[in-house]
């Protein structure tokens, strides 16, 4: 790997660092629920493209074509070609199985916060009176 | 090897930061649901240049179709501007 692929790779991992402590600030010190809500689902999305990070292999072949095999391979070397030169594919499961159950947990935060609004009269956490 | 898709998938993680700042600090909730519209397909990009193309089918409709449709509608039944 040269040091140019090597330069970008870093510079894609510390703008995801940066993304994260972004969306955290916007959690922790905006007043509105709406905005504490779009600042959580930026963070939900910067976790799963850390976890995509892990599984991901750079190869010679041709990139981003996916490496798959059209006919059934016949011994071990062919096998063990194709194994050394694909990525990861247990992060992408469970990323996908993320990506969902969050859309459910969005949609629950939702409604909470509308109920929140009937009830209070606004979405500001600090005009909140008792 | 080709760098060409690494500087396209650094170019939109440059543009994702960009419009992540954005979207925390502007003050109209719409177009702050937009900016965070935008950081999701750099994203989706970013997915694909990452060798994650099924990601890519789930995530595009549900971070950049769904989710803010109904924040769009969450903030026409309750307040358009933050403060």
């Amino acid at each position: 790997m040269s040091n140019v692929e090597s330069f970008l790779l870093t510079s894609i991992v510390i703008s995801l660092i940066i993304n994260t402590a972004i969306s955290l600030y916007g959690v922790f010190s905006k007043p509105s629920l709406i905005k504490k809500f779009i600042a959580l689902t930026i963070f939900s999305d910067s976790i799963n493209s850390f976890a995509i990070f892990i599984g991901f292999r750079r190869t010679s072949e041709a990139y981003p074509s996916i490496a798959v095999h059209h006919e059934i391979p016949r011994n071990v070397t062919e096998i063990h070609q194709f194994v050394s030169s694909a990525v990861d594919p247990l992060p992408q499961a469970l990323v996908l199985t993320a990506i969902v159950i969050g859309l459910a947990v969005n949609m629950f935060l939702i409604g909470l916060i509308i109920l929140f609004y009937k009830y209070y009269g606004t979405t500001n956490v600090r005009k909140v009176r008792i | 090897m080709d760098v060409t898709p690494l500087i396209i998938a650094f170019i939109a993680a440059i543009i994702s930061v960009v419009s992540t700042w954005l979207a925390v600090q502007e003050k109209d909730l719409i177009i702050a649901t937009l900016f965070s519209a935008v950081q999701s397909t750099c994203y989706a990009l970013l997915y694909y240049l990452l060798m994650a193309p099924d990601i890519v089918l789930v995530y595009l409709p549900v971070s950049v179709g769904l989710l803010p449709l109904l924040t769009i509608t969450l903030i026409k039944k309750t307040e358009r501007f933050e403060e």
